[in-house]
């Protein structure tokens, strides 16, 4: 919710984005990440784990006093990204993890029984991770409290990013963009487009996937499972576009601009592709922070191709906590390394004809939509869909 | 070939536009910034979009799953 809430809108954004532009230098970090945390107080209280969700608020303070360490080459930054993936683990995982070793709860004595999520913790855990690693590399300076603050405190990107890069953000919450027209007819077109992809595109097509479950699989007539499958992937792009439409919109209305996410994946010819274009923003901090630390693409292919599956399980698995997202991600990290493999066999022609151009992207497309079977069900539904599919 | 996609950027550029996501139109794109009564009416049309379909939300999918 919250993005589609009128609460958001007349409560913090519009408020927020006026106070951000008119206050000087000095004070607008300080409207940010005050505003900032009262939409996390008030969205947790809300929606999200009640008053313990809202008390998470002490884990971005305590994150900002603990980054106040970080130093270049200092063992203090690789305490903060462990201590930020434990917490995720502690919140996201736990049940998941514990569960595999005692699967039935009610004999799982470290079973969180009314366990919540704290809001946009999956989000904020990357730019907590990239601040303190980019400290460690000395790649960004350390700016002060209040910047840091409202670096992870921006309400617009808090909750389902854009991932902001901190680097990226301090010189333009130092200089606001003053085109104050401008900024606001793209950002409110932009929140308006968003609302409508949301609206008008995702809700409705939640009818159809609805019935991506085992009783309705099993109840239909073959030919309608590809349909269902096929309108999650427009649901799933529609549905997360539009929030990225919706979050860089709100951020062009304080004059600031965040990373786009998408950009036309679903028209790409290839995988790689496909990724370079499919929540861009996450697809950039994976690259950064685990593809290219683990030698990205030099060395031996065989230690290439693991790069690979290795960061795309790290993609599965960020994204649920449950056996199929690891699935999914180990199923992309294969198409990935079938892509790489196929074009040191075959390089890419510098024109590639029409016909093979539209082969590749029907290729991709309906790769990555029989892949989203796993992400949108369990292991064992999305094998049931399947065998139907295949064998009726 | 090279038209085909010459268009089709073209018209990906332009829905990028008028989707606010590009603050510039593709070249010989009739609408500009400053074009008032088109934005007006786009914009109409988009809640009206939204006032018809709403009602039926279900949360965003990626806001922890």
């Amino acid at each position: 919710m919250i993005f589609n809430t009128w609460d958001y809108y007349l409560l913090f954004l519009i408020p927020s984005a006026i106070l951000c532009r008119v206050a000087s230098p000095r004070l607008r970090p300080w409207v940010i990440f005050m505003s900032g945390g009262l939409f996390f107080t008030y969205f947790s209280y809300t929606q999200f784990g009640g008053i313990a969700g809202a008390a998470c608020l002490a884990i971005f303070l305590w994150e900002t006093f603990v980054s106040r360490f970080y130093k270049s080459s200092s063992w203090i930054c690789w305490f903060g990204v462990t201590q930020t993936v434990l917490f995720l683990a502690l919140f996201k995982y736990r049940n998941f993890l514990t569960g595999l070793f005692w699967r039935d709860a009610a004999h799982n004595p470290l079973y969180w029984k009314n366990a919540f999520l704290p809001l946009g913790i999956s989000f904020f855990t990357f730019e907590f991770v990239h601040y303190a690693v980019d400290r460690y590399r000395n790649k960004t300076e350390e700016g002060s409290v209040t910047e840091y603050l409202a670096f992870i405190l921006f309400f617009p990107t808090m909750v389902a990013g854009p991932i902001k890069r901190y680097q990226d953000f301090l010189p333009k919450l130092r200089t606001i963009s003053r085109e104050w027209v401008v900024d606001w007819q793209r950002g409110l077109t932009r929140i308006l487009t968003g609302l409508v992809k949301k609206f008008a595109v995702a809700d409705v097509l939640t009818a159809y996937t609805n019935h991506l479950n085992w009783m309705d699989i099993s109840r239909a007539q073959r030919m309608i499972l590809p349909l269902w499958l096929f309108a999650y992937g427009i649901k799933i792009y529609a549905d997360f576009s539009a929030y990225s439409d919706i979050a860089i919109g709100s951020a062009r209305l304080f004059g600031i601009r965040v990373p786009e996410n998408f950009d036309w994946p679903y028209l790409r010819t290839n995988i790689t592709d496909f990724w370079r274009h499919w929540h861009m923003s996450l697809t950039n901090w994976l690259i950064d922070y685990i593809y290219i630390p683990l030698g990205g693409s030099r060395g031996r292919s065989g230690k290439v191709y693991a790069n690979i599956l290795v960061t795309m399980l790290v993609s599965g698995i960020w994204h649920g906590a449950g056996v199929n997202f690891i699935v999914w991600g180990l199923l992309h990290g294969i198409l990935l390394a079938i892509r790489r493999a196929w074009r040191q066999i075959r390089p890419m022609p510098v024109t590639p004809p029409l016909w093979s151009q539209l082969g590749s992207w029907l290729l991709t497309y309906v790769a990555v939509n029989l892949a989203w079977a796993f992400f949108c069900m369990d292991v064992h539904t999305a094998l049931f869909f399947f065998r139907r599919l295949l064998h009726g | 070939m090279d038209n085909a996609m010459t268009t089709f950027d073209w018209m990906k550029h332009a829905f990028d536009y008028i989707g606010g996501a590009q603050d510039e139109p593709p070249p010989g794109f009739p609408v500009q910034l400053g074009h008032w009564w088109f934005w007006a009416v786009w914009w109409g049309a988009m809640v009206l979009a939204i006032y018809v379909f709403s009602g039926q939300s279900s949360k965003f999918i990626y806001i922890d799953f």
